[in-house]
This record gives C-alpha cells, structure tokens and sequence, in this order.
C-alpha cells in the first residue's frame, strides 16, 4: 500500500498545471480539426491558445450566461447560424483582416466570418441505393420507398444550422410539415454526422444527410467502403452551404491577438488546411490548391440554394421545433 | 452496556471536537444541497405552463421508460452473471476458485464506455470481428448494447456483495431446513435465497445507481436514457430550462430508488450469525461434468468481459501505425486527469474523516443526518450533480465557475461515500477504548486524533482515497460539463474520439484507462481479502 | 453498623469498615482519595436511570470492586469517574477537587480496558511510554523499562501488541497505566478476556502490583468470586443503584437483599416472623445476624444448613450434584426446595428421607 500512495504522490508531482494561455478560444469544432491549427498559430505566433471543445449551441448558451464576464476571446462555431444568435457579443472585425471573404459569408457588420464551407449532401449505401434511386429532393426523404432507412443526427449543430435555413427559405410551417413527414417516415437518429456515415456502412440505414466531407474520410480510410456522396438536384434547399464561423468577443481582454488568429484562420496556409485536411471548401477564393475530391467548390456552389447567411440567427427557434416534435 | 453508551449523551460537557467535527460535517453537506437548490431554482424559473408541457411531453415519458428498461435488464443480467459465479465460488469445490474470484473483479478495470467502445469496436465492416475473422457482425447497440456494456462491468459489484453474503451466511440454517424435510431446491429458495437478499440490494443499490448515472456508455450507444438525454438538453438545445428539469426528475429517482432500497432492507431482517462463520464451512463437491460446466460458465463470462476488452484494443491498437507520436498527447491527457484526481482524493479524505469521526464516536441525530449528507453526492446521478454545480457557479460563485478547484471541490463531494466506506470501518475496527486510553493517559483530544486514531486508521484512509483518486481518473460526465478550459483529460479525450468514430486514436487512450483502473481492482480485491 | 443497614435511605452511603478484611490486607484508610456523590446518568430520555443516584467513597490505596449482572450500571459509572462519561446530576471529588466536568486527559485517573486498548500502530515500548510524554525522552525511556520490568516483560519491548498473549497484553496495559503513577486506576473486566486458568493466576498478580504501586482502584465485575478475591471492599449494583458496601466477608455473610444474597453465591430465601434477635421460621425459632421485626424474608447459605438422613424425615432429597470436595443437594420439603451443601459424611442417595436442620444465624432481607 506504501508503494502504492508514494507512486500516486510521485505521479502527483508530475502532474501538469494548465498552462496560462494568452487567448482562450471556446470552439464547437472538435479536437481533430482544431488542434493543428492552434498549434501551426502558436508556432507562427508564439501565442498559446486554451480551448474549450464543447457543442456549438451548448457554447452560445454559454456565452449568453456568462455576459461580460465570460473568460472567452474568441467563439468558433460549427455553423454560423449560432454565431448569429450571439452577434450582439462580438465586435466588428477590421475589414482589412476580413476584406477577402465574400461578403455573402460574413456578417453584415462583420462581427463574424465564415472560415470554410461544407456543402450538405447526401451520403448513400452503393450496394443498397443505385443512381436511379437518388431523391432529386430533400423533401423527397419522406416518402414511403425510404421509410426506415434515411439516417439523421437531430441533436447535431450542423442540422440545425440546415433547418434554421430551411425555415428561413421555405417558411416556418413548411419546415414543420417536412419534419413531421420526416419523422413520421421512422428514420434512424444517431448522435453526429461521423455516425450517419458509420451506420450506412454498417447495413442499418441507406441514406443520409450530412456534411460533404464525412464520406470522403471514411473513403480515405478505406478505399472499399460501400458509401459514397451525392447532390439533390440543382438549387434544393437539401445542398445548402453551411459555412464554420468565428468571432471576436466585445468582452475580450486581448482584441489584438484574437484579430490575428482570425486572420490566421484566413490565411492560405490554414485555409490549405481545411481544403486538405479536413476537406472542406475554402471562403477565400484562389488561397488554395484544390485537391483531387470528389466533389469541388464548383459543383457544391452550382448545386446550393442562394441563401443569405445573415438571416440566419433564429437557431432557438429550431431547436424549439425539434423539441416540440420529440426529437430533442 | 456498551451498547448505552452508543445513545446521544445528554451531558452537559460537549467535547470541542464534536462541536467541531460537527460543524465541518454541516459545511459539507451545505456544499452538497446548495448547488442543488440552485438546480431547483433554476428549474422553477421557467411559467408552470411551460414546464407542464415540457415534462408530460411523450419523449419524458419515452425516457423515464428507456431508463427503467435498461435499469432492470443490467440488473437482470448482471445478477444471472454473478450469481452462478458466487455461488460457484463459496459453495462448490469448483477447481481455481482463487483464480475465478480475481476474474470476477478483474472487469470493474472497464469502465462502461471502454467496454461501450469494445462492442463498437468488435462490429462493423472495419471492426474487429470483420477484419480477424471476416464475418460483419451487425453495430450492437440500443439497448442491447447498453445492456451488455453495463452489465459485463458493473456485475463484480453485484458478485462481491453476494460473496459477502454467502460467508456471512450460517449454513447450519440449510441444514436445518434439510432436517425439516425440504429439498436442495426449496432449500435455496426459501432459505438461502431470502438470507442472500440484503446482499443482493446492496449490490443493486450501488448498479441501480450506476446504470442511472451512466452517460458515456449509454451515449456511445445512442440509447436515449435520462442522463444521456440531459447532456443532449445541455450541449445541443438553447433551453436549460429543461435541462434542469430533467436533473431533478432524475435525481429524485435516484433517491427514490435508494429510499425503496432502504424501506426493504429495513423489512427484511435476518440475523446475523457470523461469528461462527469459516468453521465447518461444508463445499458442495462437483463431479467432473459439474466441474467442467462450471467452468464452462466462468469462460463464457471471462471471454465476454475480460476476453472482450483486451482483443478488441489489442487490435485497435496494432493497427494505429505511429504510436510514439500519440505519446506526448497520451502523456498530457494522463497528467491532466492526475491534476484533478489527486487533490480529488486528498480532499474526499480530508472530509471523510470528520464525518467518518462523528458517525463512529458521536452518533447522534445530527451525525446520522450528516452522514446521510454525505451519500448525497453519490446517490445524485453525476451529470445532474455537475448541472447543478454549473448554475451554482454561474449565478453565485463566479470565481469558482470553471475552475479546476470546483471540478476537484465536485469530484471529492461525489466521490465523498467512497472514501467513508474504508475510513468508517476502519474506525469501527479502531476500538474507541484505545482512544480513551490516550485520554487517560493525558492526551488531550486533537492529540489522540494525530497520535492515535490517524494511524490507526490509515489503511482504510489510503484505500478511500485510492478508491476516489482511480474513479476520478476516468470520470467522464462531470468533467464534461466542469472542465476547465483547455481541460483534456484521458476520459474525454477517449470519449470524443470514439464518437467521432476514431476508433483507432481512442485506442491508446483506452488503454491507458483501463491499465489504469486495474489499480482499482487491486484495491477492491485487498479489501475484499480483508473481508473474508 | 449492622444494626444500621435495614434502614438504610435510597442513597447508600458508608463509612469505611474497620475490621481487616479475611485477605488480611489492612482496609483502613488514611483518608479518602475519591468521593462520589449522587451520581446520576440516563442514556436516552424518557428511559430508567443507567446509574440513579450512586455514592462511593474510596480511601487512598483501596481496592474497590463494583458488582453486579449485566446492564446494572457500573461499567458507567466508572466511566464517568474516569471522564469518558458525563453525569446528569452529582459530583466526583479526588482529593478533593470536584473533577465532575473535567476531560478524562485532565483527570489524573488511570484506566485499563477491557480489551486493554493498547495502540496496535506502536510497539510495546512506546504503548508503556504513551503517557510519560512530559517526561524528557531518556527518563521516560527508563521508566517505562522500569515497568515492563516490574510486570516481566522487559525482553517484549520491540514487540507489536498483536504479536502478544492475552495475559502478556493485560501486563502491558497495566504497565502502561502504572507507569504514570495515578492515585487511581480504574479496571473494567480486566480478567474477561482471559481464560479460566490465567484468571485466577493474573488476578491475585495485579492485585499485588496495584499494592505495590500504592495506587488505589476500582475493578468492575460480574464474577462475585473475583470481586471477594481482589478487592478490600465490595459494591453490589443492581439497575443503576448501588445496593450494599462492604468487605467481601460482610457482604457474603450479611446480604441487606435477596438479589444480594443470591448475587454471592447461592442461597436459599426462607420467610418468618422476627422479634429483635429471634425469628419464628418452618424450621422453628432461629437466632438472627442482627434484629429486625415482624414478617421478612431470611437468606441461609446452603452450607448453613445440615443434612441428617432420616427415614421419617419430612423432607426427600430430589436431586445431586457431586463436586469433588463436597455435594450439592435439592431437597424437597413440603412445596419448598432447599439447596444444601454437604461436605462431610457418606453421600445420601436421592429419594433417600431426610431432615434439615440450621445451624448458624440467618440474614434478615430488607
């Protein structure tokens, strides 16, 4: 026992202190797709940065409950629609950093701006859905042929992003109906879109909704994989462009820094990042190479519904319909 | 006589370290309720009409079921594991009982989302049955999953106390009953089984509670329990609102769970005659076919739960190519959790012992009410504990608001009953006339408590905060919603890799928990030793 | 004082004896060290006393035994003498300070444990050094040897407690307690733990050692033959109270009560009519132990009472139990049954016709 309570003292000893960070970051993006990035920003920089990974509405509300007082410099959101709930907290960021994003993927005020895209998409089984059998439309989902076999993550910030635009295009009662129609059609809910993809391939559901680059991953790891993606047809609201976006708090002691790591995440070299990486599209047209992927910025761009990023904030509103219909 | 003195004295003499202990034991149970209340609060805010249609909402409902379903299915499986492995073990002359004992504890080294991550593991097209033995065995998860991977850790719990029971257990009662004409059959039924019940309680108290609390497991398996659903309420929706709602309807089935268990424990009283206990112990002789079926059990369960675990990382780990370049990520995620799991333990300690000291040398009204207290935060399920503590440092102690002082001050009230259980039967053990033979002999009462009791008692203090410090090692519920920033542990670490479905790079982390939660084993097993 | 005792108030209270007690030790004392006064203590409220109104007086180097079954208070009541008790009501004086209220580390006041209490974390040595803490280190070191070596233990000084005997424990425990000098020492069932053997060698060994120390004690008991073979006096308690004070012999040949006459030792109740120094009993007038009136309840020693076997006798003996140096008789006379120890002549066959006859005093009960 004395060996044990000395080694539990000695490992004690070891046992690091959180470093103090100049910034902190409060992302909804998880670890995998951040860490590289803080850590090529630190080593550019020389400014260390703390981050809390948590979901990216649980952040928001967050950010919300703490006011003033949050420890928080920068929110990077999954979806911009959250970063939209909480705009009234973030400052303007300088046009000189921002200049180079379309204006269709920034605020208005530029409070925020977009830092990738991802194109939402299908994802089917091969062996299960031929080509004949794609949906033309998302709306297409909630009939019978697909009954039991569309796969969705209802509790997953990039679905609510996409709802929050469909309501905003199609109209509040419409989006209601669809869900409904959606749901009625027994549809398998999983926990994150990583799991939409992971069912598919494991034989439970046959289609699903999620983010263009989940299936190139699990293609990257295994070439054989019986999943593939593909689009509805032209302008339908089921290919909309979500875009990941960050800001600046009002409240933040370090503005300066903060700034720079937003223009960090706008530099060639990050958006290299997440074209190569993460394979998602990047927001500054011409900074990257593109990739050999399988679907390119052209065809997500062609494919979206033209939808005004700025007019999606009402992310509460969403999750007050998900919750009224039982899924959350 | 010695029994009188165990009464409240009504002298007028109140010794000073009971007043003291006293008011230290009413800090910690204030530091336990406190947060509650703000819990409360919180959920009160909201109009009542809103919380109506929040909570007689079909989908509460849809949960309460879920989580009563997968409550009684863990039991039952987890009891029909443990039973025939404790009774095998106390009552037959199976060959290698030692052996089949340590392999009962051996799975609690598996936490319920490693093993979680084991069955995931073991499915699918890339999975482990897939790619050794190329058959695809369908995703098992649901409830089925859930069950399985709370079952296949939690029923040690469930075999420790039934083992306890059956030493505890006077078999001369059997073979009266066997005089009186009954057979082996009606005998465990009516006798034996009956005399097992308040050791089977106990066990499901403690799995009850378990499987109540569960998140990562039950997450990983999507089966949409209570706790996992207030973390979706929390990390997903705007409303906390409902959040807090379902904490409280959570906790107060806990407590109820651990009132009913209470109310038939006090129904059924069974004598103890266990000072004969040991002497004349008669072991049912298996025949070599009884012999082979026994083991033939102990090997299903061992594969299932040791077996499981081990073949699945092994092969998750061989795959991950560049295992040295996960080590300095590994090695940060390890001294994190060390971070908070010491000062963790050495505080669970440091307010076990007060509260201990009052229930073992002042019983009285208050010390019962404060130790039950203490309990609190082991009974509260521990996502709805660390809910609470959220919106208790939001609104009332900012600065404590996502420190790692409040998740350790969390982790020790948690964890507090763990810590009591060893250090107040050590104190039991410690005679209190040896104390008062100190007192006698001119030591004043703090000098006793240093020079006598603590080292009386430091065995039972090291195993609690042993206990607490390998709990809170791979914790995982609480440190979600407490962390600190920047706070990466080795439980959340594992946990959001598998939910990413990277399976690989969870691997190494896994492992890491589960060599790690071998030294809990050890601990349970030193202490079951003690235990006859 | 003998003529005192049937009239004695609720609260006992007694002056020393003067007499030499049978053991020969001398019992008078030089003055008193410990004076008890009206203890009183109940446990729970609403519940009968645990020790109701109990006074004691104990001379410097006395031996005092407290007496009595199970649950009849005396365990608490030295417990509150040694302070690990608080009392309702009542005063405790040593050498006259009132130390009533005083923690048990301020009393001065010794107590060895049933279960001996040694601290099981330190050795032998240090357990002896325990309480020698104001001492400087050397001296303290050579006191304690001092006693190990005055209870022979001097060669187990690096031994730990549990790698002890009963017997060897109980020494330690004494030493320890010695080795501070108290004026008192308090025994509770020092000799339970002991087998039947070791008892009867280690009682008379402690009962030396405690002389030789000059510390006065009380021994609580529930066996009467250890009370009448360590102490100079003896206090029979009975639910809370303390009954009767006396020397062994005394207490033994003079019981005020049937619970005490029975207590120590067997005895056989009879009933009669008394007048002063005479009563009118079935075995026809008999001189009492002292003088009494009108109807009481007589206590006779079944060695008091003679066996003549005789085949017109009115009585027939029932039942016999052979005890090496003596019988054990039941003897049915009319509705009663008479116990009688016989130690002389042949032994009588049961059914065998007897008659009784008695032959000392008898003791009037209050």
């Amino acid at each position: 026992m004395s060996f044990l309570r000395n080694s539990v003292f000695a490992l004690a000893a070891f046992a690091a202190t959180p470093t103090l960070a100049d910034l902190t970051l409060y992302s909804g993006r998880g670890e995998p797709l951040v860490a590289p990035i803080i850590e090529a920003f630190t080593a550019q920089t020389g400014i260390t940065v703390n981050v809390r990974y948590a979901g990216t509405a649980e952040l928001a509300v967050l950010l919300q409950e703490e006011g003033d007082a949050s420890p928080a410099d920068l929110y990077w959101a999954q979806d911009a629609t959250a970063l939209g709930a909480v705009a009234e907290l973030m400052q303007s960021l300088p046009e000189a950093v921002v200049g180079s994003v379309p204006a269709a993927y920034r605020d208005a005020e530029n409070r925020w701006v977009a830092t990738s895209g991802r194109g939402r998409i299908m994802a089917r089984a091969t062996d299960r859905v031929s080509d004949d059998e794609l949906p033309g439309s998302i709306f297409d989902l909630t009939a019978p042929e697909w009954k039991g076999r569309v796969v969705w993550a209802p509790t997953n910030g990039a679905l609510h992003g996409h709802l929050t635009a469909m309501r905003a295009v199609i109209g509040e009662e419409e989006t209601r109906a669809f869900l409904e129609a959606l749901i009625a059609n027994e549809p398998i809910a999983v926990r994150n879109n990583t799991a939409i993809v992971q069912s598919i391939l494991d034989g439970e559901g046959d289609i699903g909704i999620t983010n263009n680059y989940y299936v190139s991953r699990a293609l990257s790891r295994d070439a054989e994989a019986p999943v593939d993606q593909a689009l509805f047809d032209d302008g339908d609201i089921g290919n909309l462009l979500l875009v990941a976006a960050v800001g600046v708090l009002n409240s933040s002691g370090h503005s300066d820094e903060a700034v720079q790591f937003v223009e960090f995440l706008l530099s060639p070299k990050a958006q290299q990042f997440f074209v190569s990486d993460v394979q998602e599209f990047e927001v500054v047209p011409g900074a990257t190479i593109p990739t050999g992927r399988m679907l390119n910025m052209e065809q997500v761009l062609t494919a979206a519904p033209q939808v005004d990023l700025n007019t999606l904030t009402d992310l509460e509103g969403t999750l007050q319909m998900l919750r009224d219909l039982g899924v959350l | 006589m010695s029994t009188l003195t165990q009464i409240l004295p009504m002298g007028r003499r109140i010794p000073a370290a009971r007043l003291i202990f006293s008011a230290i034991g009413l800090a910690i149970g204030a530091l336990m309720l406190l947060p509650l209340i703000w819990l409360a609060l919180r959920a009160f805010e909201a109009d009542f009409a809103t919380v109506q249609s929040l909570i007689l909402r079909p989908r509460t409902r849809m949960l309460l079921w879920n989580t009563a379903l997968l409550v009684a299915s863990v039991l039952a499986l987890s009891t029909a594991i443990a039973l025939p492995l404790a009774w095998l073990v106390s009552r037959t002359d199976l060959r290698g009982r030692r052996l089949v004992n340590l392999l009962a504890v051996i799975p609690l080294a598996t936490p319920g989302y490693v093993m979680a991550y084991a069955l995931l593991g073991l499915s699918g097209r890339s999975g482990f049955m897939a790619q050794v033995f190329d058959y695809t065995l369908p995703r098992i998860d649901g409830l089925l999953g859930a069950t399985l991977a709370l079952s296949l850790y939690t029923f040690p719990y469930i075999y420790l106390n039934l083992r306890a029971g059956f030493s505890g257990f006077d078999q001369s009662l059997e073979e009266a009953a066997r005089a009186l004409g009954a057979t082996p059959r009606e005998v465990f039924t009516r006798v034996t089984l009956p005399h097992l019940m308040p050791a089977l309680m106990a066990g499901w108290l403690v799995v009850g509670l378990y499987v109540i609390g569960d998140f990562g497991a039950v997450a990983l398996m999507r089966y949409e329990a209570f706790s996992y659903a207030i973390y979706i309420q929390y990390s997903a929706a705007f409303d906390r609102v409902y959040a807090a709602w379902l904490a409280l309807i959570l906790i107060a089935i806990a407590l109820s769970v651990v009132w009913w268990e209470s109310r038939l424990r006090e129904g059924a009283h069974y004598a103890r005659t266990g000072s004969g206990t040991g002497i004349g112990r008669r072991r049912l002789t298996l025949g070599p076919l009884g012999q082979a079926l026994g083991w033939g059990f102990v090997g299903v369960v061992v594969l299932a739960s040791i077996g499981l675990p081990v073949a699945v990382l092994s092969f998750w780990m061989v795959r991950l190519d560049d295992l040295p370049a996960v080590l300095p990520a590994l090695i940060r995620a390890f001294s994190q959790s060390l971070s908070v799991a010491v000062p963790a333990a050495l505080m669970a300690a440091a307010m076990a012992l007060p509260v201990a000291v009052l229930a073992v040398r002042y019983p009285s009204k208050l010390s019962t009410f404060i130790n039950r207290l203490a309990f609190v935060g082991y009974a509260v399920p521990a996502l709805a504990f660390a809910l609470a503590f959220v919106f208790f440092s939001l609104n009332a102690a900012r600065f404590l608001y996502q420190t790692q002082l409040l998740l350790v001050t969390v982790y020790a009230l948690s964890f507090l009953a763990l810590a009591l259980g060893p250090i107040r039967s050590a104190l039991y053990q410690a005679r209190p006339s040896v104390e008062e033979a100190a007192r006698a002999l001119g030591h004043g009462p703090f000098s006793v408590f240093a020079r006598v009791t603590l080292p009386t008692i430091r065995p039972g203090v090291i195993a609690g905060m042993v206990l607490v410090f390998v709990i809170a090692m791979k914790e995982l519920p609480i440190a979600f919603l407490l962390a600190p920033t920047g706070f990466r542990p080795l439980s959340i670490t594992m946990f959001s890799r598998t939910s990413e479905g990277m399976l690989m790079e969870a691997a190494p982390y896994a492992a890491a928990i589960m060599g790690f939660s071998a030294l809990f084993v050890g601990v349970v097993l030193r202490h079951d030793k003690k235990g006859g | 004082m003998k003529d005192e005792m049937p009239n004695l108030p609720k609260t006992l209270s007694f002056k020393m004896p003067a007499e030499a007690s049978p053991l020969g030790y001398r019992v008078k004392p030089k003055k008193t060290l410990l004076s008890v006064e009206r203890l009183r203590k109940s446990f729970a409220k609403g519940e009968s006393a645990a020790v109701e109104r109990v006074s004691i007086d104990l001379g410097e180097g006395e031996m005092l035994a407290l007496l009595g079954p199970s649950g009849c208070g005396k365990t608490t009541t030295l417990r509150m003498i040694g302070g690990f008790e608080t009392p309702d009501e009542g005063r405790i004086t040593l050498r006259g300070r009132d130390i009533t209220h005083l923690p048990p580390e301020a009393r001065g006041i010794g107590f060895v444990f049933q279960d001996y209490a040694l601290f099981p974390h330190l050795n032998v040595l240090d357990n002896v050094k325990f309480g020698l803490r104001k001492l400087p280190r050397a001296q303290a070191e050579s006191r304690a040897r001092d006693m190990l070596a005055l209870v022979g233990l001097e060669a187990l000084g690096a031994r730990k407690p549990h790698e002890l005997s009963g017997g060897q424990q109980q020494r330690v425990a004494l030493a320890r307690t010695l080795a501070v000098a108290p004026p008192l020492v308090l025994l509770d069932e020092p000799f339970s733990n002991l087998d039947a053997a070791m008892r009867v060698e280690t009682r008379q060994e402690v009962r030396k050692l405690l002389k030789e120390a000059g510390s006065a004690a009380i021994l609580v008991t529930h066996d009467q033959e250890e009370a009448m073979a360590v102490a100079d006096r003896i206090a029979v308690m009975e639910k809370g109270r303390v009954l009767q004070i006396g020397t062994p012999d005394e207490i033994y040949r003079n019981p005020v009560s049937a619970f005490v006459a029975s207590f120590m030792g067997r005895s056989n109740i009879l009933t009669g009519t008394a007048s002063g120094m005479e009563v009118k009993t079935e075995f026809g007038t008999l001189p009492l132990s002292r003088a009494a009136n009108g109807a009481v309840s007589l206590s006779v020693r079944p060695e008091q009472i003679m066996l003549e076997p005789d085949p017109e006798g009115p009585a027939s003996v029932v039942g016999r139990e052979f005890r090496g140096h003596d019988q054990l008789y039941w003897v049915q006379e009319g509705e009663r049954c008479m116990l009688v120890i016989s130690g002389a002549g042949a032994m009588i066959d049961v059914g065998a016709r007897v008659r009784l006859r008695i032959c000392d005093c008898v003791v009037p009960l209050s």
